[in-house]
């Protein structure tokens, strides 16, 4: 069980709806805040977001199963998104991804025992001009190879 | 060929760009002033008609053309959707003007919204790309504190509104009825057209869709006027083009080159050639679902009607590189998971046929082909192309079949190396 | 008017009209999942494409508007192709479970592969691993391998009940329906579900596994468990020639009729032929004696009846019989009953007891449970329940059609008042307890089992004809009514002809503004 949305959490929500004609038209918007608010949507905050815009439950449960994004379980402190497309692996993504599946003892969708990680195969970043790279939560880092990604790795605390 | 002239990005090269004070100190936001002071709407829509500019999102439609599909003199509101969601592999050019040069973006919005009589604009940008979004609304308030945006903009009794809105993990959503149903809080689900979005789009009111680097073109249009911008490319095709360059060259990145510049021209002198000295195999021209082209098809103009002429596609721009060495097995394991990743599921060739070619690649890349995957992999693709509702089906189809049209040889030696051939 | 040309043949339709419409006017059925009339085009199946001359690919004849000199091809190598090519694809992702799937027989997909020759698969591959039995509603179970994901149903929950309970998740080949959350199907229409399912991914374990489509005949009838009249088809198993009373009815299905319900009707209507047809039937005649039942055969049940009527005209107290009728009875019967007993008998004890009124909601669902109110009350009888005492009171004879008379009185009372009444009979298509307070128990047909007509809430007079008859010893209340006449000699010239609801509604029509402005 998750608890109720704060109000802040609901200020800011309802702000958000404020900036369409049609409130459910925020949907996206506000599942992206409660999901980095909480780290994840749960079911009882599907619900939540549907009451406050409007919506049938139903149609929040299509919405986060349909875009890659939005999770409905937690993911680790570190959330690793690999890229595992075409010009990534042309310069040795695939390894890299290979490799960080080792380092860390996950496969692609796994979480670390300590949940510290959470490595994800991910289809093009747009930022092929840096390939390999990947997204650490928000942050991109690009021109990887297995030592770098040992260093990033090591910094993260 | 003279030197290259930088239009677009002329400029990123300021680390201060992306603040107002820089772009205005480097001329930003005089189109806009010019327009609003001595142009009438119809007048910044004429101009950017007659300089033909082309979409820079994939498909290469003329934007002044689409602008004119609006209806004259309705009562609904009417919006601008910008098509930030960049998600086409081996394209990364939006992604660098919207952090570089987001004032840019917000001069284009303001001159398209002029023109077209719209005062709500979005900009529907890829999810991932949250820190840039985050910039891009940093920007709209600076924009709005400098007069540049909201109410009686100049004193000139127009408003405008953008609003940044954050996609969240679907390819699809770059495809346009797709993104106004993403746009509305719903599934990416792309939209049975007829009625198209000019006449019924977001919320059900006339809308323009216009790719990033399409809506960056304008405030140079504007300012140098149609003749300019067609100077600079091939007669159709006017303007420079972002190409980004990756895969296996020496310099990956993005070149701003002429539209209609050579894409030999393009990977050997300005990416640097193949990298670590090997031979060219192949290239992907414009993002992944543009066909491929052997290395002996690369002398082709990278102009919208030329790259069609050689079979493929400018598409996104998107140049992906592919050297000797490379299996071709790989590239399309990359192009059939990523269809069949992203299909949307709702149409039945398209759900299907992704999931069926993604299926029948995996096995011989496993081992396991057969004599008559390759022209499976032609039926299926031809099942697809032309049969969906969306152009997705298309973009899945098209690399597909020219990989096993073109690579057959190779793909069929594959299938003798598994040793499974009847 | 428009006009264009379909497969060579000129079709005028009106302005606005889809290809698939014109076409379907033209004799032409196009094939099609997703598309339904109830629904805005959904254009995702990809199955009714066609040739339209200028247009470089095929086009959806369902989302297309016809327009001026159109020239569509229907039937085209290129058209065969598409649809071939849309068949393989779904059928290689499908179970193939045919012989053990509910829908084998009346399925779209069977169907289309069989019209279009799909008989060998290029499939090398793996199948998708779905799902097979998830309950999504107190009667449906979906099956996610059939699915062939044309949403109607999401569609239906979304646009008609609006109650919203399933959706469409994930995307891709995984797209797939579902409830959310374990929360079911639950608004009264749920049955709906399963009619407008293309294949058999949603079955109703009402019907799953009890008989085969092919086994069944169907019957147009009118549903009798609400004023609204919705029309139904009783698909029913017509019993084996050396089986005797065999017969069974087997579902109920909305008939489309844009007047009165649409493509829908609801679930009480649905699955109370169950409880209407099937349980609880009085299956044939007895009598009560000396507190032991006896059986009877119908010509003596009807002579009992017939003396003990008899009987009171010979002493001229004629007006002693009462009657409370139903209306669950057709036009045709209440006004045999007023015709018989008012006029001729000259009884002033001619009422209307009717179950209690239920619920309604806001779409077709009415709050009285019977299907004739409104006939009744066009007929004359006043709907508020009797008074006991006055129906009671020097009462000799009393004739009861249907129990509903328990559901207004305690048993005691009921039994108090009736004890005094020398001949109580029960005409009844179910057996409720009541039967114990009667003398004689006449069992009588259910509508689905009889001719006749409703009027509907609205007044529309909707008539409808015998499907099944499951009990061979059940006679219909005109009939009953109508052999009473005949054996108590009551002016032949008049009920002479009264033998089939047919006649007696060209008689009502005759007799009552009401029922010849409709006819």
């Amino acid at each position: 069980m998750s608890a109720a949305f704060s109000p802040e959490l609901i200020g800011k929500i309802e702000a958000l709806a404020g900036r369409y004609p049609v409130k459910a038209a925020s949907l996206l918007p506000v599942l992206h805040l409660v999901q980095s608010e909480r780290g994840h949507v749960s079911a009882e905050d599907e619900r939540a977001v549907a009451g406050l815009l409007g919506m049938p439950p139903v149609k929040v449960r299509e919405v986060m199963t349909f875009y890659t994004m939005f999770r409905r379980i937690p993911v680790g402190r570190y959330h690793i998104q690999v890229c595992t497309n075409l010009s990534c692996a042309l310069a040795g993504g695939d390894s890299l991804a290979a490799h960080l599946e080792t380092k860390l003892g996950v496969k692609l969708g796994g979480t670390t025992a300590d949940g510290k990680f959470t490595l994800t195969g991910v289809e093009c970043l747009g930022a092929c001009e840096t390939a390999p790279c990947l997204m650490i939560n928000f942050d991109y880092y690009g021109n990887l190879d297995a030592a770098r990604i040992d260093d990033l790795l090591g910094s993260l605390t | 060929m003279t030197k290259a002239p930088q239009v677009l990005t002329e400029f990123f090269w300021l680390e201060q760009l992306p603040r107002i004070e820089a772009y205005v100190a480097r001329g930003g936001y005089e189109a806009l002033k010019k327009a609003l002071a001595q142009m009438k709407p119809d007048e910044v829509h004429d101009e950017v008609r007659k300089a033909g500019l082309r979409g820079r999102g994939g498909a290469g439609f003329p934007a002044g053309v689409k602008w004119g599909f609006i209806p004259k003199g309705t009562d609904k509101p009417k919006y601008l959707c910008v098509n930030a969601d960049e998600g086409e592999p081996g394209t990364f050019k939006d992604r660098s003007i919207l952090s570089h040069d987001p004032h840019l973006l917000i001069e284009g919005i303001v001159l398209t919204s002029y023109a077209v009589g719209i005062h709500a604009a979005y900009v529907y940008i890829r999810g991932e790309y949250e820190m840039i979004a985050r910039r891009l609304e940093g920007a709209i308030d600076e924009a709005r504190r400098a007069g540049f945006l909201g109410r009686n903009i100049f004193g000139s009794g127009f408003d405008l509104e953008i609003v940044v809105h954050r996609g969240a993990g679907a390819y699809v959503c770059g495809e346009e009825t797709a993104l106004l149903e993403s746009l509305e809080g719903k599934r990416g689900n792309p939209r049975l057209k007829p009625p198209f979005p000019a006449a019924v789009g977001l919320f059900q009111c006339p809308t323009v869709i216009n790719n990033v680097e399409t809506l960056a073109n304008v405030p140079f249009i504007i300012r140098n006027g149609a003749p300019w911008f067609l100077d600079l490319g091939v007669p159709k095709d006017g303007g420079t083009r972002i190409f980004g360059v990756s895969g296996a060259v020496a310099k990956p990145g993005l070149y701003e080159l002429p539209s209609g510049t050579s894409l030999r021209e393009i990977i050997f002198t300005h990416a640097g050639g193949i990298k670590d000295g090997r031979k060219l195999k192949a290239v992907i021209p414009g993002g992944m679902s543009s066909p491929i082209l052997r290395a002996d098809e690369i002398d082709v103009h990278m102009d919208v009607d030329s790259v069609a002429a050689a079979g493929s596609m400018l598409g996104s721009g998107g140049i992906i590189v592919i050297a000797d060495g490379t299996p071709i097995l790989q590239v399309l394991r990359k192009v059939a998971a990523f269809y069949a990743h992203e299909s949307c599921g709702q149409c039945t060739p398209c759900r299907l046929g992704t999931s069926w070619i993604h299926k029948t690649v995996e096995r011989m890349a496993a081992g396991r082909g057969q004599a008559g995957d390759v022209d499976a992999l032609l039926r299926l693709a031809a099942n697809i192309q032309g049969r969906t509702l969306c152009p997705l089906g298309d973009a899945a189809a098209m690399p597909v079949a020219a990989i096993a049209r073109k690579f057959r040889t190779e793909l069929e030696s594959g299938l003798d190396r598994a040793g499974v051939r009847p | 008017m428009i006009k264009l040309f379909i497969d060579g043949a000129a079709v005028e339709v009106p302005e606005g009209t889809t290809v698939f419409k014109a076409a379907e006017q033209a004799g032409i059925a196009l094939p099609h999942f997703c598309f339904h009339p109830a629904f805005a085009p959904e254009g995702t199946c990809r199955l009714c494409l066609v040739q339209i001359e200028g247009s470089p690919k095929l086009e959806l004849s369902c989302s297309t508007v016809i327009r001026e000199g159109m020239k569509v091809v229907t039937q085209s190598p290129a058209v065969g192709e598409a649809r071939r090519g849309v068949l393989e694809f779904l059928l290689a992702e499908h179970p193939l479970d045919c012989p053990i799937c509910d829908k084998a027989g009346e399925c779209k997909l069977q169907d289309y592969s069989r019209d279009y020759g799909l008989t060998e698969s290029a499939f090398r591959e793996f199948k998708e691993k779905r799902d097979k039995k998830v309950a999504i509603g107190e009667k449906l179970l979906l099956d996610r391998e059939r699915c062939i994901q044309c949403t109607r149903c999401v569609r239906f929950l979304a646009e008609v009940t609006k109650t919203h309970e399933l959706g469409v998740f994930e995307r891709g080949v995984r797209t797939e329906i579902g409830i959310l959350d374990g929360v079911p199907v639950q608004n009264g229409y749920s049955g709906n579900l399963v009619d407008l399912c293309p294949v058999g991914a949603i079955t109703d374990t009402d019907f799953r596994f009890k008989t085969r489509p092919w086994f069944l005949s169907r019957a147009e009838s009118v549903c009798p468990h609400c004023g609204r009249g919705c029309n139904i088809y009783v698909d029913y198993h017509p019993g084996l020639p050396r089986v005797p009373g065999s017969a069974k009815v087997f579902r109920i299905r909305p008939r489309t009729n844009e007047a009165v319900n649409g493509p829908w009707i609801c679930d009480v209507g649905r699955y109370g032929y169950v409880r209407a047809q099937n349980a609880g039937r009085s299956d044939r005649p007895f009598w009560n004696k000396d507190g032991a039942k006896t059986e009877l055969g119908w010509d003596t049940a009807m002579a009992i009846l017939g003396d003990k009527l008899r009987a009171l005209v010979d002493a001229g107290r004629a007006d002693r019989v009462a009657v409370a009728a139903t209306s669950w009875l057709t036009n045709e019967e209440l006004f045999l009953v007023k015709k018989i007993f008012r006029d001729d008998f000259g009884s002033g004890r001619i009422v209307l007891c009717d179950p209690r009124p239920g619920e309604g909601d806001d779409f077709l669902r009415r709050p009285d449970r019977t299907p004739n109110a409104r006939g009744a009350r066009e007929l004359g009888f006043d709907p508020a329940p009797p008074a006991l005492e006055a129906l009671a009171r020097g009462t000799e004879v009393l004739i009861l059609f249907g129990p509903h008379i328990a559901e207004h009185f305690r048993p005691a009372e009921l039994r108090a008042a009736l004890d005094g009444i020398a001949v109580k009979v029960l005409v009844t298509p179910h057996l409720t307890g009541l039967e114990g307070l009667m003398d004689g128990v006449l069992a009588s047909a259910t509508p689905a089992e009889k001719d006749g007509s409703f009027t509907n809430f609205e007044g529309r007079v909707q008539p409808f004809a015998a499907a099944a008859r499951p009990c061979p010893d059940v006679r219909s209340e005109l009939e009953i009514l109508a052999a009473l006449a005949g054996s108590l000699g009551l002016r032949p010239d008049y009920y002479g002809r009264l033998t089939t609801a047919a006649a007696v509604r060209r008689e009502l029509a005759k007799e009552i503004p009401f029922f010849g402005a409709r006819a």
